[in-house]
């Protein structure tokens, strides 16, 4: 058993664990954080993405040891004020969610791919990016839409592209 | 009758109810849900084939740190705990009738929570362990000592029909479980005789699985002060889990309450019902404990109802103008190892001739046994399999005998006069407009600039290859569907006993109800997932949900308005007869006083106790016609020879839904239905060992799935030929995108590799097997340069 501390979507949390805790039990399991999801436990599918000091990771097979001392961000702690993160938003404008499953991590993967990715954001940017987050419902083709809106809403960039700036979903 | 709706909100891509929690974090999925002082089980599975289970001893294991309990079939048995009913024969007055050899009752297997006698499948769960951790579950099961005893097994679909394969159940003589004869021989035959040309095709459309994202999972709590149990689990329908665990624990279906709230995929694989739900509620009730199991992937690429699977052998008689004259098909099934359902067989039984008028067919349906997990309904169970036999079918007859596959299509599609088309074996297709379809989908997909594209890129050194398909498939499913609408001062709630996993059945009935009551789209909320409040319902299958929901909620409002006519008139002192109805509103000549929906509810209450809780009506509805959405699709692929990699270019697809309630969603369905076609035909195969039985995919770094950089986007078109069968005309809109895409994909393979002759492998088409492919041809071909010179 190890007492862990870190700061988990802004609130510093410490508690005793078993030193076999995986990150993502700590947080579904001992803080009731279950917008974290467990859909591979082999860090292949991306359910489970949440961000350390603002980077993504896989917490299904992160010890929770490894980020002891470290800030944690949730998909519920994105929203910041009550206003919800743009690709938050950006996701359910362009549908890019059905049985929103793979939606925490899809988002958290994107939010920081939006945040970091040093070059321009398009298409095949984002699929290549993207490659390890899993969706079975969508075919992708909205979340794609969806990452990129919010990437030229955050960046403050325009998406040229006609097919993928229009809400296809209309067509 | 009530003067027609306006619509409003039907047809409009209105955003959805749902998102809003599942953006934020807070869905609902079984997993999510935890009870005080819960435990955790832990199956014990099968690493053989098929062996007879000689014993199994508990004692190491129960001396595990955290251990309470071993349960094995024996433990069942000893309580008296039955079999799962899986009712597995369609039975709609519209399903074709799949019987046994010679018109004799289809032998169902037995189907325990766990097996006592023998395992059948690699994975199958023979014992339960029950700890207070996972962990201390999954160590413990590592030391629960079963002796096995191994048998031989078979798992090829082809290789577990013949008569001396090795048999699954004593109780038949071999493997077969069906065997059923439809059409007409005499006039096939005759056909068949006279064509000027036939041409035939063997293929095996393989195994494939689900992929829910979310594990499927169980929490079971029984309470013994009420004697009744709660089980959490996401499915297809709770309504119908409620009633089969109930009938396994031999208790009142009252005493079981099932909630299903989010459901993280589903596909079909999760309709039926799982063992470890039902193990769940026993390992509760034996230790007084909520006891909570979760699937880890590999268990559910093993476990969860598998997909596909069929063999089929075809061949088409066309006469001298390409007109097709008769169509003859073989159409073998691998049900697994128990038989869960015969979905797939039948409903591509009834849609082998596909879009086109051939006068006469037979069909020879046949399903069997084997040493795999069973396979059920998978995302338009039975369709793509048939659909990709008479589509692939023309395209080799259109090779063959020189006609342009558009063309030869074109020359036989059923058309809208004909409309009702009763086919040759028997299904009448409600309504369509193929051939506008097709011509549709060849301007959108601009088909007569592909053969440029490819000229491009066989410049860069590229294959290219344009894949075309039509298609028509069958929504049928649980005929009855019960709607509870109430009506109260602050909104309208309706009750329903559809089961969606990402579908929006929030978002979409709630536009029917609005339109239909005259009220706004935020005033409605859909009720759905818990027994307790749920309490009848058909769940979700076959494309039927949105059909069956809105024809259950037009009566439903039928029945409230003549209802709330009354009320009005006690209300406003008038007549029955002098209250006027129209889109959400009463009123009468008599004054110029006007109620809507909401006034009516408040006046309501204060006239009778009856309506304290709101106005209520309960609807029941039985609808057993089918209806057949239909479409074309085509796509465009690129091929490096060097590699045999693949990049799909464009893909298009025009698909009829019949009435569209919401664009958004209803393209949204297609989408994640083609890239579930798309994937049976280049990455996803249940891949078994043929030495030793052993499944070889049990992960996704093993399993090939459609991903990020592995798909295209998509051009889809929504056709709306209302049907003329249901209330508002709907047909559905969840499987089109899957139906033709093995078809359009394989098509497009076919086209890119001509040069190279027609490839002749399996799918899924891996890169290495479009690489042998190319090498195949180029040693063939370089063979015969040699011979030449």
């Amino acid at each position: 058993m190890a007492l862990i501390s870190m700061t988990v979507n802004g609130v510093q949390v410490s508690q005793e664990v078993d030193d076999s805790t995986l990150l993502i039990e700590f947080l579904r399991e001992k803080l009731k954080l279950t917008g974290t999801h467990m859909g591979c436990d082999t860090t292949q599918c991306g359910c489970c993405v949440v961000h350390i000091d603002g980077v993504s990771a896989k917490s299904c097979t992160v010890l929770v040891g490894q980020a002891a001392g470290r800030s944690v961000t949730t998909i519920e702690g994105l929203a910041k004020g009550g206003e919800l993160h743009p690709l938050q938003k950006a996701f359910r404008e362009h549908h890019a969610l059905q049985c929103g499953f793979c939606t925490p991590g899809q988002i958290m993967a994107g939010a920081e791919l939006i945040a970091t990715y040093p070059g321009e954001l398009n298409e095949h940017v984002v699929r290549e990016e993207m490659e390890g987050n899993l969706c079975r419902c969508t075919g992708y083709h909205n979340i794609v839409r969806a990452i990129l809106a919010a990437g030229a809403e955050i960046r403050g960039t325009k998406i040229t592209d006609p097919t993928l700036a229009s809400h296809s979903v209309e067509g | 009758m009530e003067p027609k709706p306006k619509f409003k909100a039907v047809g409009q891509p209105l955003r959805r109810k749902e998102d809003e929690r599942l953006i934020t974090g807070r869905g609902q999925f079984t997993d999510d849900f935890s009870l005080p002082g819960q435990v955790y089980a832990v199956m014990v599975r099968s690493p053989h084939p098929h062996a007879t289970i000689l014993g199994i001893d508990p004692a190491p294991a129960l001396e595990m740190p955290g251990v309470l309990g071993v349960f094995t079939g024996d433990d069942l048995a000893a309580d008296n705990w039955g079999q799962l009913p899986h009712n597995p024969v369609p039975s709609t007055k519209y399903d074709v009738k799949l019987t046994g050899r010679g018109g004799t009752p289809v032998y169902i297997g037995e189907h325990y929570l766990l097996p006592r006698d023998r395992v059948r499948h690699v994975g199958e769960a023979v014992a339960m362990v029950v700890a207070e951790t996972r962990q201390q579950a999954q160590t413990a099961a590592e030391m629960v000592m079963v002796d096995y005893d191994p048998l031989p097994w078979v798992a090829d679909t082809q290789a577990a029909a013949e008569p001396d394969a090795p048999r699954l159940w004593d109780a038949l003589p071999d493997n077969v479980l069906v065997d059923s004869i439809f059409g007409d021989i005499e006039n096939t035959d005759a056909a068949f005789a006279k064509a000027k040309h036939v041409v035939d095709m063997h293929y095996h459309l393989g195994r494939v699985t689900g992929v829910p994202l979310e594990p499927r999972a169980s929490l079971g709590h029984y309470d013994p002060q009420t004697d009744r149990y709660t089980l959490y689990a996401g499915s297809g329908g709770a309504v119908r889990q409620k009633h089969e665990h109930a009938a396994v624990m031999g208790v009142n279906p009252d005493q079981v309450r099932v909630i299903s709230f989010d459901v993280g995929g589903n596909f079909g694989t999760r309709n039926r019902a799982f063992v470890e739900f039902g193990l769940v509620m026993y390992g509760s009730k034996k230790l007084g404990r909520p006891v909570k199991f979760r699937a880890d992937r590999s268990e559910a690429f093993l476990t969860d109802y598998q997909g596909r699977d069929l063999v089929v052998d075809i061949s088409l008689a066309i006469d001298e103008n390409g007109k097709f004259l008769a169509l003859r098909s073989k159409n073998l099934s691998n049900v697994g190892s128990r038989c869960v359902s015969l979905s797939p067989l039948s409903k591509g039984s009834g849609l082998i001739t596909g879009s086109y008028d051939i006068p006469y067919a037979t069909l020879h349906s046949r399903a069997v046994y084997s040493n795999t997990m069973s396979t059920q309904a998978y995302r338009s169970s039975g369709r793509p399999e048939v659909c990709f036999a008479i589509e692939r079918l023309i395209d080799k007859a259109a090779r063959q005998l020189g006609y342009d596959r558009v063309d030869l299509r074109r020359r036989n599609l059923v058309s809208p006069e004909q409309m009702p088309y009763t086919n040759a074996v028997g299904s009448e297709y409600d309504s369509g407009e193929y051939e506008k379809n097709m011509d549709r989908l060849l301007e959108l997909g601009d088909f007569v600039g592909a053969p440029a594209r490819k000229a491009e890129a066989i410049k860069r050194g590229k294959l290219y290859g344009i894949g075309f398909s039509n298609y028509v498939e069958s929504s049928i499913g649980s005929p009855k569907e019960r709607a509870d609408l109430i009506i109260r001062p602050n909104g309208v709630e309706v009750i329903i006993g559809t089961q969606p996993a990402g579908q929006g059945h929030e978002t979409s009935f709630a536009q029917v109800t609005a339109d239909l009551l005259g009220v706004t789209f935020d005033q409605v909320t859909i009720t759905l997932g818990d027994t307790d409040v749920v309490t009848a319902g058909g769940g979700t299958h076959s494309g039927r949900s949105m059909r069956h929901a809105s024809a259950v909620i037009s009566l439903a409002v039928t029945d409230m308005i003549a209802k709330g006519r009354a009320i009005a008139a006690e209300a406003l002192n008038v007549d029955g007869g002098q209250v006027e109805y129209e889109d959400g509103v009463f009123r009468t000549n008599a004054t110029n006083r006007t109620i809507d929906w909401f006034e009516l509810s408040r006046l309501a209450a204060s006239l009778s106790p009856d309506h304290a809780g709101g106005l209520k009506v309960r609807r029941d509805n039985e609808m057993h016609t089918p209806v057949f959405p239909n479409g074309s699709a085509m796509c465009e692929i690129e091929i490096d020879p060097e590699t045999g990699s693949l990049e799909i270019m464009r893909y298009t697809t025009v698909d009829d839904v019949g009435r569209c309630i919401n664009p958004m969603i209803v393209h949204g369905q297609t989408h994640g239905g083609i890239a579930q076609g798309v994937g049976q035909a280049l990455w996803e195969a249940c891949v078994i060992d043929p030495e030793t039985g052993q499944p070889l995919a049990a992960a996704f770094t093993e399993y090939g799935m459609p991903r990020f950089d592995n798909m295209p986007s998509f051009l889809c078109e929504i056709a709306e030929v209302l049907s003329p069968t249901n209330p508002l005309g709907v047909k559905a809109g969840g499987e089109g995108g899957t139906t033709p895409a093995p078809a359009v994909m394989i098509s497009a393979l076919e086209d890119a590799l001509l040069e190279y002759g027609p490839p002749d492998v399996a799918m899924p088409f891996t890169p290495l097997k479009i690489w042998s492919e190319i090498q195949k041809g180029k040693a063939i071909a370089a063979t015969k340069q040699q011979g030449a010179a």
